[in-house]
């Protein structure tokens, strides 16, 4: 125990770098998926058919495909055909275009349990169908979609580790790296777990105090 | 109180003495006594809250009790005494002895993933242990009895109210128990089902067997029963033949109850 | 930049892709096998009378459900043998994922033994059912019908979780893509195949999966 303290204490620097790193890649990921996830999901459900068949296309590959294999393929295959991007690009591609089809499924549910009538009254007083869009249906979404929403985050957090296996010096990686020069390796998968459970318990936290918060509007 | 029954040939087949049941704070029966001998039709009547279901619940150890005890056929039920300390049957002797009893519920509560004859087969095969023959053809006779020889190899899903009740009627007496429980086993069903279970209930009283029911049938209750008891805030508080308790009730509350009945 | 398509490699490597693919078939099997082992103590346990018993499931289901499931198979792999425990990639990769999926499937049986109607419960008990004949011929059934769906969603999920093996050089259909990727450089043709492998299979489960379903509705 004494060991690990020492041990994780050296190596303080490059642990909180990958931790850093791991945050950002989460980050970016959550923020551009959930972009891209709205278009899909507004796309999915009131697209004309050949947007609606390329959204439902997108989705389908995208979820029935590995996050590891989607990682992968961003890794290797730009390089073939002239587009050049650094690791953390393409781990970050990978799990945008993995998250955006996610939340684009989570979107067209929310979306398709709202009442027609709701359209059709914010068309009555005027607005357009992107006034319609974001302030009735949308707002309406947001409270079903919050708790399916953090849980994509903690997903994504999880996710961010295939990284590792493109050499992209987050959490785990970094962590191999200690284990490689210590050799401590069940201190330090086991320490690794740990923070990357206080992180996702973080992200739960503090959904569910956005929950309360939604939820008294 | 009953005097002390020791050597008397007539022991009832189901005592209850002086039974206290809480939930919480709250006290639903209040020191109950009823008999109930080998042969007889017991209806118990009153109005909702005043303790019947919690009572027919309590005989088959469904629910625990905190004073009193019942005997069936003589050995007290759910609890036993060590030191002066009144303890909980273990699971396998309560099972043991909830098998002694059959219960019929409201809601048939029959096992959707079983047939009609699966059903019925379930106990005797798991309980008596019965082989898968043996019990097919002893279901396959109850469900005859209760007229749903067809209907054998039907999910309770396929069945109407009145056939799940029926299959749970049989159910139930398939496993030969002393002593039938019949918890308002008409509530739940559509008016025009209520009449064929309660047909089936008749010609089992007829063919001497021991029920204890809890009913808002007046007319059932008056046509089955060789004793009605009237509940009223967790007692005892009119029992007799059927013709005295309908026909001159002498309780105020039971009056007041009739009354209410006949209304509707 | 001119990338021409030549798939003649990957019909070349048909065969360890099929094999690969076979392999994590397997692999997905007997996690959720051991899985359901798990899930379904860890389901008992959480709607039980025992407060200890419902504290420790609850625990293991926050505990693997916010760890990553790399880092659950790495150390399994890794460090199980510091503490003299040797398992080959497969069986260590298995006991990982099943581990995983046993967190999983304790919130999937736990939701079905709630939605089990309480009164099932009691005529279990009233035509003389033991607690544990209860739970094995009445509430069990039920329950295992009603989570068929989510079983076999969470089948397809374990499926795609099982690429995660080739972390550990477990020629699984993801390591066998990566290898054609390496020798050949026919990279865009390894992961489409490697996709669209994926992507038939867990169609296949589930139209399979739709079909049991009808065979056995929920109640």
């Amino acid at each position: 125990m004494d060991d690990l303290i020492t041990e994780a204490w050296d190596a303080r620097d490059v642990i909180l770098g990958g931790l850093l790193q791991t945050l950002s890649i989460s980050a970016l990921a959550i923020v551009l998926g959930t972009l891209l996830g709205v278009l899909v999901g507004v796309a999915l459900v009131y697209g004309a058919w050949p947007l609606r068949l390329a959204a439902r296309a997108y989705a389908d590959v995208m979820r029935g495909t590995p996050v590891l294999v989607l990682v992968l393929a961003a890794f290797y295959m730009p390089a073939v055909l002239g587009l050049h991007l650094q690791p953390f690009a393409a781990g970050v591609l990978a799990l945008t275009l993995f998250c955006g089809a996610h939340i684009g499924e989570l979107i067209r549910g929310a979306l398709g349990s709202i009442p027609r009538g709701q359209t059709e009254a914010a068309k009555a007083v005027g607005l357009t169908f992107f006034g319609v869009l974001a302030h009735v249906l949308l707002p309406q979404a947001l409270r079903s979609l919050l708790p399916p929403w953090i849980n994509t985050c903690v997903e994504m957090v999880k996710a961010s580790t295939l990284l590792s296996v493109i050499g992209v010096g987050e959490l785990l990686l970094r962590t191999q790296e200690i284990i490689g020069r210590n050799f401590m390796t069940l201190q330090f998968y086991l320490l690794v777990g740990a923070l990357y459970l206080v992180v996702n318990f973080a992200i739960e936290q503090a959904g569910k105090a956005l929950e309360r918060r939604v939820a008294f509007r | 109180m009953p005097s002390a029954e020791t050597s008397a040939p007539a022991r009832p087949l189901l005592a209850i003495r002086g039974l206290r049941k809480s939930f919480g704070a709250t006290e639903i029966l209040k020191g109950v006594d009823l008999d109930v001998r080998q042969g007889e039709v017991v209806s118990i009547i009153g109005s909702s809250g005043s303790g019947k279901t919690t009572l027919l619940r309590c005989v088959n150890l469904l629910e625990e009790f905190q004073g009193g005890e019942v005997l069936l056929d003589g050995e007290p039920v759910g609890y036993r005494e060590q030191a002066g300390r009144r303890l909980r049957l273990k699971d396998r002797d309560l099972a043991r002895q909830r098998a002694q009893t059959g219960m019929v519920f409201q809601s048939f509560n029959l096992f959707p993933h079983l047939s009609a004859a699966g059903n019925v087969m379930l106990g005797l095969r798991k309980v008596k242990g019965m082989g898968k023959a043996e019990a097919r053809a002893v279901a396959e006779r109850w469900l005859a009895r209760v007229g749903l020889a067809e209907r054998a190899d039907h999910a309770p899903s396929q069945l109407s109210g009145g056939q799940q009740q029926r299959v749970a009627i049989a159910r139930a007496l398939a496993m030969e128990p002393k002593l039938v429980l019949l918890d308002e086993i008409t509530s739940a069903l559509d008016p025009e089902l209520v009449g064929e279970v309660l047909a089936t209930v008749k010609a089992l009283a007829g063919e001497g067997a021991t029920l204890l029911l809890v009913t808002h049938e007046m007319r059932f209750a008056r046509d089955v029963s060789n004793t009605v008891v009237f509940m009223e805030k967790g007692l005892v508080a009119e029992r007799g033949p059927p013709g005295d308790l309908f026909g001159n009730p002498r309780h105020p509350r039971l009056i007041e109850f009739l009354r209410g009945t006949r209304d509707h | 930049m001119g990338y021409t398509l030549n798939f003649a490699v990957v019909w070349a490597n048909l065969p360890k892709l099929l094999g690969g693919l076979l392999l994590g078939l397997e692999l997905a099997a007997a996690s959720l096998a051991l899985g359901t082992l798990i899930g379904l103590a860890g389901g008992f346990l959480s709607v039980g009378a025992s407060r200890p018993g419902r504290a420790l499931a609850a625990t293991y289901v926050a505990v693997v459900r916010n760890t990553p499931i790399l880092v659950i198979v790495l150390m399994l792999y890794f460090a199980l043998p510091d503490l003299g425990v040797q398992l080959a990639k497969g069986p260590s990769f298995i006991a990982a994922l099943s581990l995983y999926s046993g967190a999983y499937l304790t919130e999937v049986f736990r939701a079905g033994l709630v939605a089990v109607p309480p009164g099932l419960v009691e005529a279990g008990k009233a035509i003389g059912l033991t607690r544990f004949g209860v739970a094995l011929h009445v509430v069990g059934p039920v329950m295992l019908r009603n989570v068929l769906p989510a079983l076999g969603s969470t089948f397809i999920s374990l499926f795609k979780d099982t690429s995660i093996a080739a972390a550990i050089a477990v020629p699984e259909l993801t390591f066998q893509a990566r290898r054609i990727n390496v020798e050949s450089f026919r990279v865009v043709e390894a992961w489409t195949a490697a996709s669209a492998l994926y992507i038939a299979t867990c169609f296949l489960i589930a139209a399979a999966l739709r079909g049991l379903e009808r065979r056995f509705p929920k109640f």
